[in-house]
Order: C-alpha cells, then sequence, then structure tokens
C-alpha cells in the first residue's frame, strides 16, 4: 500500500465509507534524538471536526509527535500534513493550531490579565473576553502573577489562553493532568462543546482513559515509538475479542487472526486477539469470544498484564 | 512583540534606566566641579604670564574618578544582567512554548527581541560614554592621555561598540546553553577575554606605529595625545641597550655601554672627547607610538571590530533557534 492509502484506508472497519477530511495526516514521521528514537514511523490520520485521543504509556512518544505536528520540532524522516500544510514558520500556519504542552509554559511574573493582552498583540484572531469570562466564573484572580496561583488555576489559565487563540486545531498534551476529576469533567465538557460548535479539531494525549472515552470516538495509540491503533474507538472495540478456552495449541488461531496478548493458566487460554475484520468469525470454536472496553484495548496495546514468559506471544510494538 | 518584550522587561529597563540617571547626576555634578577648576587653574596661569601646564594637576574628586575608570565594566553589565538571560529564562521556564505557539514566528519574535535589547545596550554605552567623555575632557586637554590603553576604551565610540558586543555575546551565550548562570559566567569569562586580547594584542597594531629616534641628551616628545608602545635607547646598529637602575648614566647612556674612555665621566662633569664622544654619538634614543591624529582611526577600527563580533553572534544566535527544535 502507499503511504496515502494506508492513512485513508485505516483498517477494514473503514470500507465503503467515504473518505473524511483530515485535520492531521502523517506518513512515516519519524524523530530521532541522537540514537534515541522518540518516534518511529508514525502514520496516522486525525479527522476533522472531532475530538481525538492520543493515548500511550510514559515515553511512548505522544508529545514528541505533539511536538512535531506543532512545528516546534522537526522531523528526522516523514512528513507531516497539519491543516493541508506542513508545520512551518509562517503566521497564517501558527494562528490556526493551538498547542498547549505539559508543563503549561506561562510567564510566572506576568499575570492571567498579561497574558490576555500578549496575545491580543500576538494573535489575529483572539478572543480575550471568553478568557476573562472563564477565569471569572472559575475564581481565579486575572491580576494575580501566574507563579502565585495553584497548579490547577494555572493549568485553566493556559487553557482558557490557548481556547482563545480560536485555533482550527488544538493539540494538548496531558491537559487535565493538573486539574481534579470535577474541573476535568467540566474542562472536557467544554472542548465537547467547542468541537459540536464547530471548525474545530481536537487531539488530546492522556493516560486516563476514563476521561478520553466520554469526549473521543477517534483512538490513536503509541508505544515503544510505534503507532499500535489508530481508528475510530467503535471500529477498533469492533475489531478485537478477549477468546477464552482450554490449554492448547494457538498457531491456527494465529493464521487468521492476529494475538495481541496471551495468558496462560495450567487449565486455559486467554488470548486477546484483532479479528481479520471487524465482528469476523473465531475459526476456533472451542474458544469463547467476548467483547472487549476500552480500557481493556488500551491495556493490551500496553502490555501491561503480560507476564514476560509470554513476551514471544505479546507481540507487543509488530504491526503488520 | 514590542508590548510583550517591554512587559517581560520594564523593570529591567526601568532599573537600567534609574541606574544610568544616578551616574549622570552625579557625573554633571562633579563635572562641573572639575571644569571650574580647570578654569581656574588656567586663569592663575594667565596671571603669572606663561604657564603651560595647570602641572599636572588631578582634576575631581577621586571617588569620581575611580567610579569614571570603572565605567570599563559598564558594558558587560548589560551581557550578563539583560543579555544572558534572554533566551534562557524563556528556555529555562519553557516559556519559548508560549511564546512560539502564538501566531508569531520565531524570527520575528527573535527580531524584536534582540532589536530591543541591542537598541537599549546602545544606549547604556552611549549615555555613560557621552558623560565620561565629558567629565574626562579637562583632563584630556591637561594630561594628553585619552590615547593610553585604560583611557581609551573609556570614552568616545567604542564604549557603545563594547556594550552591543556584550549584549550579543549574553545572547548567544544564553541562547547555546539554555541556562541562566552558565551563560552568565561564560558572558563574563568571554567579555574579559575578548577585550583583553583586542586591546593588549590587535590594537597597537591597528597601524603600523611610527618610529622616531633622537639624540638621547636632547630628548623626544611627539605633539599631542600620542599613544607610546615602546621607547628606549639603541646602539650604532639598532641594537637595544638594556637600561638598569643600578648604573652610572653617562649624557642619558648606561655606563656599561660606553668605552672605558667614558669612565671619568661617571664621577663628575666633563665634556666626553675621543672614542668617548664617538661612542655616544652613534647612540640614540628611539620612540615607538601611535601619533595623536590617529586616535579617531584608531576608534573607528575598535569599534568596527565590536561590531562584526556582534552581528557574528547575533547570526549565531538567529542560527541556532531558527533551526534547533523548541
Amino acid at each position: 500500500m502507499t503511504p496515502m492509502e494506508q492513512v485513508l484506508g485505516r483498517g477494514p472497519g473503514s470500507h465503503g465509507r467515504a473518505p473524511e477530511p483530515a485535520a492531521v495526516q502523517t506518513y512515516g514521521l519519524t524523530k530521532r534524538y541522537g540514537k534515541v528514537i522518540a518516534l518511529n514511523d508514525c502514520t496516522i490520520t486525525v479527522p476533522e471536526g472531532r475530538i481525538s485521543a492520543l493515548i500511550g504509556p510514559n515515553g511512548a512518544g505522544k508529545t514528541t509527535l505533539l511536538r512535531l505536528l506543532a512545528g516546534l520540532a522537526r522531523p528526522t524522516a516523514g512528513e507531516a500534513v497539519v491543516n493541508g500544510g506542513s508545520p512551518r514558520q509562517d503566521p497564517a500556519f501558527l494562528a490556526d493550531i493551538g498547542f498547549l504542552a505539559q508543563e503549561i509554559p506561562l510567564y510566572r511574573r506576568l499575570t492571567a490579565e498579561d497574558h490576555i493582552q500578549a496575545g491580543a498583540h500576538l494573535n489575529p484572531r483572539w478572543d480575550a473576553a471568553s478568557v476573562r469570562e472563564r477565569l471569572a466564573s472559575l475564581n481565579i484572580p486575572a491580576n494575580r502573577a501566574v507563579g502565585k496561583l495553584s497548579g490547577g488555576q494555572r493549568a485553566q489559565v493556559a487553557l482558557a489562553l490557548t481556547l482563545a487563540k480560536r485555533p482550527r486545531l488544538l493539540l494538548l498534551d496531558e491537559p487535565v493532568a493538573a486539574l481534579d476529576p470535577l474541573a476535568r469533567r467540566n474542562f472536557l465538557g467544554l472542548l465537547a462543546d467547542a468541537v459540536a460548535a464547530g471548525g474545530l479539531t481536537v487531539l488530546l494525549s492522556s493516560h486516563l482513559v476514563a476521561d478520553l472515552e466520554r469526549v473521543s470516538d477517534h483512538l490513536i495509540m503509541l508505544a515503544s515509538s510505534r503507532v499500535q491503533l489508530c481508528g475510530d474507538i467503535d471500529d477498533l472495540l469492533a475489531e478485537h475479542r478477549i477468546l477464552v478456552g482450554p490449554r492448547k495449541d494457538i498457531t491456527g488461531l494465529q493464521r487468521s487472526h492476529r494475538v495481541v496478548q496471551a495468558t496462560r493458566t495450567p487449565r486455559q487460554t486467554t488470548l486477546f486477539v484483532r479479528l481479520s475484520g471487524p465482528g469476523a468469525p473465531v475459526v476456533d470454536p472451542a474458544f469463547q469470544a467476548s467483547e472487549v472496553s476500552l480500557e481493556e484495548l488500551v491495556l493490551a496495546y500496553m502490555g501491561q498484564d503480560a507476564p514476560p514468559a509470554l513476551a514471544n506471544v505479546t507481540a507487543i510494538g509488530e504491526e503488520k | 512583540m514590542t508590548w510583550l518584550v517591554w512587559r517581560q522587561h520594564r523593570i529591567q529597563f526601568l532599573l537600567g534606566a534609574a541606574l544610568l540617571a544616578a551616574f549622570a547626576i552625579l557625573i554633571v555634578i562633579t563635572g562641573v566641579q572639575v571644569a571650574n577648576q580647570y578654569r581656574a587653574a588656567q586663569a592663575a596661569c594667565a596671571l603669572h604670564q606663561g604657564c603651560l601646564h595647570v602641572g599636572g594637576l588631578f582634576m575631581g574628586s577621586h571617588v569620581v574618578g575611580f567610579l569614571v575608570i570603572s565605567t570599563l565594566a559598564a558594558p558587560v553589565l548589560v551581557g550578563l544582567f539583560w543579555g544572558a538571560p534572554l533566551v534562557a529564562a524563556e528556555a529555562e521556564a519553557g516559556t519559548t512554548q508560549f511564546a512560539w505557539m502564538q501566531s508569531v514566528t520565531r524570527k520575528r519574535w527573535l527580531t524584536v527581541k534582540i532589536g530591543w535589547m541591542l537598541l537599549a545596550a546602545a544606549i547604556w554605552g552611549g549615555v555613560i560614554s557621552a558623560l565620561v567623555t565629558w567629565w574626562q575632557s579637562p583632563n584630556n586637554a591637561e594630561q594628553l592621555d585619552q590615547f593610553n590603553p585604560g583611557r581609551f576604551d573609556l570614552m568616545y565610540l567604542v564604549p557603545v561598540a563594547y556594550s552591543l558586543f556584550a549584549m550579543a555575546l549574553g545572547i548567544a551565550a544564553g541562547a547555546v546553553l539554555r541556562r541562566v548562570l552558565p551563560a552568565m559566567a561564560v558572558t563574563l569569562a568571554g567579555f574579559i577575554a575578548v577585550r583583553a586580547l583586542v586591546a593588549l594584542l590587535l590594537r597597537p597594531h591597528y597601524m603600523t606605529a611610527v618610529t622616531a629616534y633622537y639624540k638621547v641628551t636632547s630628548g623626544f616628545t611627539p605633539p599631542g595625545a600620542f599613544w607610546q608602545i615602546a621607547s628606549g635607547i639603541v646602539g650604532p646598529n639598532g641594537q637595544p641597550i638594556p637600561q638598569p637602575n643600578n648604573m652610572p648614566y653617562i649624557d642619558g647612556v648606561p655606563q656599561n655601554a660606553l668605552p672605558a674612555s667614558c669612565a671619568p665621566l661617571a664621577n663628575g662633569p666633563g665634556r666626553p672627547a675621543g672614542s668617548c664622544a664617538q661612542a655616544l654619538a652613534h647612540i640614540r634614543g628611539f620612540l615607538t607610538y601611535q601619533p595623536a591624529d590617529r586616535f579617531w582611526a584608531f576608534q573607528g577600527i575598535e569599534t568596527g571590530i565590536f561590531l562584526l563580533l556582534t552581528a557574528a553572534l547575533i547570526a549565531v544566535t538567529a542560527m541556532l533557534l531558527l533551526r534547533r527544535d523548541a
């Protein structure tokens, strides 16, 4: 398959569906820092007008991917197309991208109001009123140096500033990590409203599957610097099954489905498999198939519950 | 961008302006006193008819004099406290990621920031130099030492170029190291090293020095504020003759450089004769110097060198920040 086909044909789940406009497409995007590969051959699509979740364990390359898309870093190889062009130093490109780094970069000695005014001087579209309103509704003082605010308040200020830019693509790196559960829910609701209002695409990284499940319907999963999954969550769930059966040889099963993870006890075998297609029949009647949850899907690909003895079977990181 | 630069750095700018104002007040008040003292001394000389020199009199208070000399260090202050943190502090705090994700290219961000900082450095160097030059002018007229190392560096154009260089050095060090304290250390060391190298090794050779030979007994002083580079006496073949202190001198020549026939003259007056007179006739004094009328050429060349260094450092900074990942 050509890169383009790989991107557009997002696995068997998209058969018969018209290609959806994409806010982001990458082809074999790779970033090395010296000998360390932070992101390896990453080919993904982020559909326009939706909230996509970027999931992966620490060090999987999530931040690297977001920084490459924002143009803060340059790829070692491969290409990214963001809002129809490659990330570049151009006011028009930058105006359409909102990026909030995990470290919540704000000038600690300046106040939120200073940041609002700076934004007004630095951006063609700037919704200062929305930030002031939001800070007022959260009781965050706009005239105190942001270094003196709590971590959660700082995150709220930074998020409001990122939204005030009115970007077409919003890249958020662990934006809710600093927020308490109520603020997190509140913020995700705000994001969902903004996307529903139109003209906005969000790519959101997080560890918190439950939060992402609530707002996003598209999933990109990275592990070990590689893309493990990229697709609509419903399609991905339909393509995976947990099979429980007797302890027996599974080579027949492996021929038609990909075994993502296998757990064996003396009496039974539990397999996490990717089917040959969504809802495809399980070829071995000895196994009982059950549907998977998003959490199970994510954990299976993170390989967190794989016993080391089965490393040869778990085959994490081999997307073929 | 200008708004943000001002908002970020206004405390530094105001502090710098306050320091300049305090220095200006001190210099103007004492400078007027120096000028009055000079005029009074000149008038006194006129009464005594034709005393050409006010007599090496040091004009102005020693405390202020010391302060004026210490403005040699003024340029490096802008490099240390404004230049070094300019990029490094933002890199340390991660705020480049805020600035660079607004709808402003890094190039513009850098251009505006560096532009204002260089302007501030030029004003800093220019105001200090103007004040010092004015304060020193009676001393210059009297002592004619403005071409000498240590004085040349205080006045006219060069302090402006030093300030620009220090600023650019601080910015570049901050961009390379991305940490404020190491950048400040490199700025301080680099500034001192480059200034010393240029002043000691390059400056004497901007133009080929003039060497004048003269009769030892008559002496020689070039006109105006010349810069003496070397002096001494040479023998008939141009070989230098050492001038030790513990040695009797005959007509300005150490006795051990002369034939034995000169020995009687070491103990008392008399006219050299015969071989002694012949030997003395072949020994000349020399003075290697940069004439006073080259002062402005030297100011211009030194200014040019430091402006080129400034441009190179800014180019390095721009290349680093525009090419490197944030």
